[in-house]
């Protein structure tokens, strides 16, 4: 053994001294009996803890196991009840997205019914107004639904699901119970076309309510009516209503035609704007006037 | 280089017989003395016989041993849990091994400031060991503690020259 100035300890001669990295066994050699000492002082804890008892005769080493056991025991029992956890509100939502769908499906059939319902009360009540109109006019009238319009934008007509069958002819009057519509220009078998009073083709001998001046309604491109032929010295005020004078032998005396919206004097008749009292762009339900030869011919018919 | 001498320890070597004796007389002299002077209760013959052999042994694993062995045997013959003192004077040997290695206890004086430091750690191991483990630790009374501290450091006075003729 030589003695190496350099480190206080002893290397054999020959042999390389080990400098690369901690040696556990060298370690553990340098330090035993610090080893020892805590070996010894472990085992009489041990014994110790066989007698000592506590909490009712509890010993103590079963109750130092339980307290290094206990976190673990309570670490692995929250994480698996967060891993169920996890899995039962993932199924949950699961569960719920469907019920959502299905749900969402429900809720949509349902507000589909209930707007058909309501479209089936509004319809009802629009009906019912009809008919109540239909037994309060002194003249004959069939029903009929709106089923088309005619294409083209200058062309205001619109056909109706009433024809021959039902004992329509050409020239009847078309209303509603707010007003005059238009009459019957062309009659199918199972359906007829009607001229909207705004047609500038179509004629409608009207007067005024109050002064009872009379004039022809003539149809202006822009969904309003004109009345010709009033002589200036007329009096004709805003707002008046406009009447059926029954002249044209088309329609009824004494059906509501629109009101005047705007009057001025022209060079030898009044420029008169009369605002159509029935809303022609939503017609629905109408009422064609059927003349007395119409009458006959439906009866023999056998249709209402 | 000059070889920076170390310090030359002396350790000693103590026949067998002699320590079996003084340890059966240590045991022996704490359960009978009590009955006879009171006092004698403060007196921890075993302690000083594990400080004694150890200072002079020197040796770390030894003084473990016999603290270890000295305080179970006064376990068993006490009514507390065995292990109290085993702990406690396992403790006091490592310590007083590890004291000697170091410095000198041959003189008076250093062997009273060992055995009093000793005898401090001997109790303040003993009272945090029940503290700790016993539900009712039996109360910590200071003047009790340096009572015995005085007593056992004036028991170091006259056994250890005794023992000193064995060695």
């Amino acid at each position: 053994m030589t003695f190496d100035p350099n480190t206080t300890e002893s290397v054999a001669a020959g042999q390389p001294v080990a400098r690369d990295g901690p040696n556990v066994q060298a370690f553990i050699a340098r330090h035993r009996p610090s080893f020892v000492l805590a070996g010894v002082l472990v085992a009489q804890l041990l014994l110790l803890s066989l007698q000592i008892t506590r909490n009712h005769d509890v010993r103590l080493i079963r109750v130092w196991a339980v307290d290094v056991v206990d976190p673990f025991q309570r670490s692995m029992h929250g994480l698996t009840d967060l891993s169920v956890g996890a899995w039962r509100t993932y199924r949950n939502l699961s569960h719920a997205q469907q019920e959502n769908q299905q749900l969402r499906v429900q809720l949509a059939s349902a507000e589909s019914q209930i707007l058909q319902f309501s479209e089936q009360a509004a319809e009802s009540g629009r009906l019912r107004a009809v008919l109540d109109f239909k037994n309060q006019l002194p003249f004959q009238t069939v029903a009929a639904e709106v089923i088309a319009s005619s294409p083209g934008e200058n062309s205001n007509a619109v056909f109706i699901d009433k024809g021959v069958d039902a004992g329509l002819t050409s020239d009847l009057a078309v209303i509603t119970p707010e007003g005059v519509v238009g009459k019957t220009i062309a009659v199918f078998p199972r359906s007829s076309q009607v001229l909207l009073l705004t047609d500038p083709s179509s004629g409608v001998g009207v007067m005024l309510e109050k002064t009872r001046v009379q004039g022809v309604l003539k149809g202006d491109s822009q969904n309003l009516c004109l009345i010709r032929y009033i002589m200036n010295e007329e009096p004709v005020t805003f707002g008046e209503t406009v009447l059926t004078s029954g002249l044209d032998q088309i329609y009824p005396k004494g059906l509501r035609v629109g009101v005047v919206v705007q009057t001025s004097a022209g060079g030898i008749y009044k420029n008169v704007e009369v605002k159509p009292a029935v809303d022609l762009s939503r017609l629905e339900t109408v009422l064609v006037v059927l003349k007395p030869n119409s009458t006959q011919q439906q009866a023999s018919n056998g249709r209402p | 280089m000059p070889v920076t001498p170390e310090r030359e320890v002396e350790a000693f070597r103590v026949h067998y017989a002699t320590l079996a004796v003084s340890v059966l007389a240590a045991l022996l002299l704490q359960t009978v003395l009590p009955v006879v002077i009171p006092v004698a209760g403060l007196m921890d013959f075993s302690l000083l016989v594990t400080v004694y052999f150890t200072l002079i042994r020197q040796n770390q694993i030894f003084g473990i041993a016999l603290g270890s062995i000295l305080g179970l045997l006064q376990d068993a013959l006490s009514h507390g849990y065995l292990g109290m003192f085993g702990m406690a004077k396992a403790v006091v040997g490592y310590l007083a091994a590890t004291a000697a290695m170091r410095f000198n206890f041959e003189t008076l004086f250093a062997r009273c400031v060992a055995t009093a430091s000793l005898v401090v750690i001997h109790d303040l191991c003993m009272t945090a060991l029940q503290h700790v483990l016993l539900e009712s630790p039996p109360p910590f009374v200071p003047l009790d503690r340096a009572s015995s501290v005085l007593v056992n450091v004036a028991l170091s006075l006259i056994f250890f020259p005794i023992l000193d003729r064995f060695r």
